[in-house]
């Protein structure tokens, strides 16, 4: 099998969690990174990266790259999908597909026209828990499905983050609706709703209530309701408004019933895989690492890896529709 | 003093009474007045992290009700990863402004001097707001919470904030020793404690207003209060010992009951803490 080469589009908190995600990859290494900040290059270069470039343009002008990933702001995902599918590599775009369907589109038409793979960076469907839970509901081991509930609830964008340095500042772009989209229900709630699709299938109606406590144009509360054409209803609750850290999935059908809460984790389990990582150097559940590996086995096979593209605008499609029928409170 | 609720009315009277028990001289000159509240991160006021706006929207009235003010300023300055600009508006200080007709002001954008200061054998250089020196009234309104490495964080503390100089990071080393350097520079006149919201072991609603015209003796009463002796807090023993204030306090109204109620950290979260901190030295990558 062909080993792959890789770039890294954006070497931000994304950027080097995938990094670090890719030093187990099977068939695969990450061979470039590029972004403007100096500091960032120099981190990719502390990490062992042999090419780092300033603009990704040079980089997708590097032959030897296959694919990048794209871990970019999201009012960048547009432009740098477009350009890497022109330059002829393979894409793995940080979720959500764009800031809107309109540019989604776009991004997909670029592919298509290349003939290169896209695949969208909703990690949550390699959590083996989670997978596990799609081939349950898919084998009707819940019988048919009538409520689903998910909760994402978290600081945030303003969740206090530090580098090897101290704590670093909220880039500007998340504070700027133009340049991020969407708030709470864009950037957390579209990996809950991406899992509805994948469990259930098309989505009939969204709509949404969203609140703005943080008085920024962006809405940090957000519950929606997705009404899915093969019968469940399910909720989505994705939030920036909080110090503390949920993450939860409800499935209830007619056979079973089931609760999962996957953050915060227990403090064994956290022990745990810090013993692991320290010892035997990954967690080999990691959804990240599972990603990561799934685009490289996809490109090898020369198969569509999933979430596709095209799943990645029916997520983006459903928030757009909840978002015209939002419902704002006070 | 408790305040029954944080409805503007008692509020007002519970600020008001705060005052009186200290015997807060009304008839002072405070044309000027500076309001430095705790604005640390983007963090919402209901967690007990940051001062909240509507504290600082009661006690503007007070001071207009009850001294002969003619200019009020709410000041703040950015932090290594706080910037006062989007902290004004996530916090509500832009919307309580604009509704008390205060001025909001960065102080890393104001005219500063350069003071270089050696405490301890470290020197320091710090950024300090001229605006301080024009003000008749530098009203501290801080929030009593834990700190690693400071123990304590509340008056003495929140006037750190006040060196203009955006990246902080810089003086965490040796931060006792720059908070009371920045302490000698800024002279806290007034001491407004916001406890409605407090954070200890966890966040609990605690209704206290509480004021003092000591800073020293604030933080003093405020680690009694969290179960931490004055005596272990360096920061209080330095700025003690450079005249700043005195560590002894005398407390009126219901310094008990607060006690009693504060949610303090034991011996257990301590080693609690201790524990999560080899466990990320050991585990976590770097």
């Amino acid at each position: 099998m062909k080993q792959i080469s890789l770039g890294i589009i954006g070497f931000g908190i994304e950027g080097k969690v995938m990094l670090r995600n890719s030093l187990w990859l099977k068939g695969a290494r990450i061979d470039a990174v590029a972004d403007l900040s100096e500091k960032a290059r120099s981190a990719a270069k502390k990490s062992g990266v042999k090419k780092v470039y300033g603009k990704y343009e040079d980089l997708l002008k590097d032959d030897k790259i296959d694919g990048v990933i794209i871990s970019l702001p999201n009012f960048l995902h547009q432009e740098a999908a477009v350009k890497s599918a022109e330059a002829g590599k393979h894409i793995l775009l940080e979720k959500p597909l764009a800031r809107n369907v309109e540019e989604g589109e776009r991004i997909l038409s670029a592919v298509k026209k290349n003939g290169v793979k896209l695949m969208i960076g909703y990690d949550m469907r390699f959590d083996p828990v989670l997978s596990g839970i799609h081939d349950k509901i898919a084998d009707g081991f819940f019988g048919e499905v009538q409520i689903a509930e998910a909760t994402n609830i978290t600081g945030g964008p303003f969740a206090p983050r530090s580098d090897s340095i101290g704590p670093v500042r909220v880039p500007s772009w998340w504070f700027d609706k133009e340049l991020a989209g969407g708030g709470a229900l864009l950037d957390l709630g579209s990996h809950l709703v991406d899992l509805f699709i994948w469990y259930f299938g098309e989505v009939a109606s969204a709509s949404c209530f969203l609140k703005y406590m943080y008085r920024t144009d962006l809405e940090d509360v957000a519950t929606c309701i997705l009404k899915f054409n093969n019968g469940p209803v399910a909720t989505v609750k994705a939030g920036w408004f909080s110090k503390g850290f949920i993450e939860s999935l409800q499935i209830c059908g007619t056979a079973k019933n089931t609760l999962i809460q996957l953050a915060p984790e227990n403090t064994s389990s956290i022990i745990w895989k810090g013993i692991v990582r320290k010892f035997i150097g990954r967690n080999k559940n990691s959804a990240y690492y599972l990603e990561l590996q799934h685009f490289v086995n996809c490109l090898q096979k020369d198969e569509q890896p999933q979430p596709s593209g095209e799943e990645g605008l029916r997520s983006l499609q459903a928030i757009s529709s909840a978002y015209r029928n939002a419902q704002t409170v006070m | 003093m408790h305040t029954q609720n944080c409805e503007p009315e008692a509020l007002k009277h519970a600020i008001k009474k705060s005052l009186d028990l200290i015997n807060f001289d009304f008839g002072r000159k405070a044309k000027k007045i500076v309001i430095k509240p705790n604005m640390c991160y983007y963090y919402h006021p209901s967690t007990g992290e940051v001062t909240d706006p509507r504290f600082v929207s009661v006690l503007i009235d007070v001071f207009r009700e009850n001294l002969d003010v003619s200019e009020i300023l709410v000041v703040e300055s950015d932090a290594s990863a706080m910037k006062c600009k989007n902290a004004f508006n996530i916090l509500g200080y832009d919307k309580m402004a604009a509704e008390k007709k205060v001025n909001l002001v960065n102080l890393t954008e104001e005219k500063y001097r350069i003071v270089n200061k050696t405490i301890g054998g470290h020197a320091f250089k710090f950024h300090i707001p001229m605006l301080f020196s024009e003000a008749d009234l530098i009203v501290n309104v801080p929030k009593p919470k834990y700190m690693e490495g400071v123990k304590i964080s509340c008056a003495l503390k929140n006037f750190f904030g006040c060196n203009a100089y955006p990246n902080k990071l810089i003086y965490h080393k040796v931060l006792d020793k720059a908070i009371v350097a920045v302490n000698e520079n800024i002279k806290t006149h007034l001491v407004v404690l916001d406890g409605l919201a407090v954070i200890g072991k966890y966040t609990k609603r605690l209704n206290l207003v509480m004021s003092s015209e000591d800073p020293v003796a604030a933080d003093s009463a405020v680690s009694e209060m969290m179960g931490l002796s004055p005596r272990s807090v360096g920061a209080i023993v330095l700025a003690a010992e450079r005249g700043i204030g005195v560590s002894s306090f005398s407390s009126v109204g219901e310094f008990h009951y607060f006690k009693e109620q504060f949610p303090s950290k034991g011996l257990k979260d301590d080693l609690r803490a201790t524990v999560a901190n080899v466990y990320l030295y050991l585990f976590s990558k770097h």
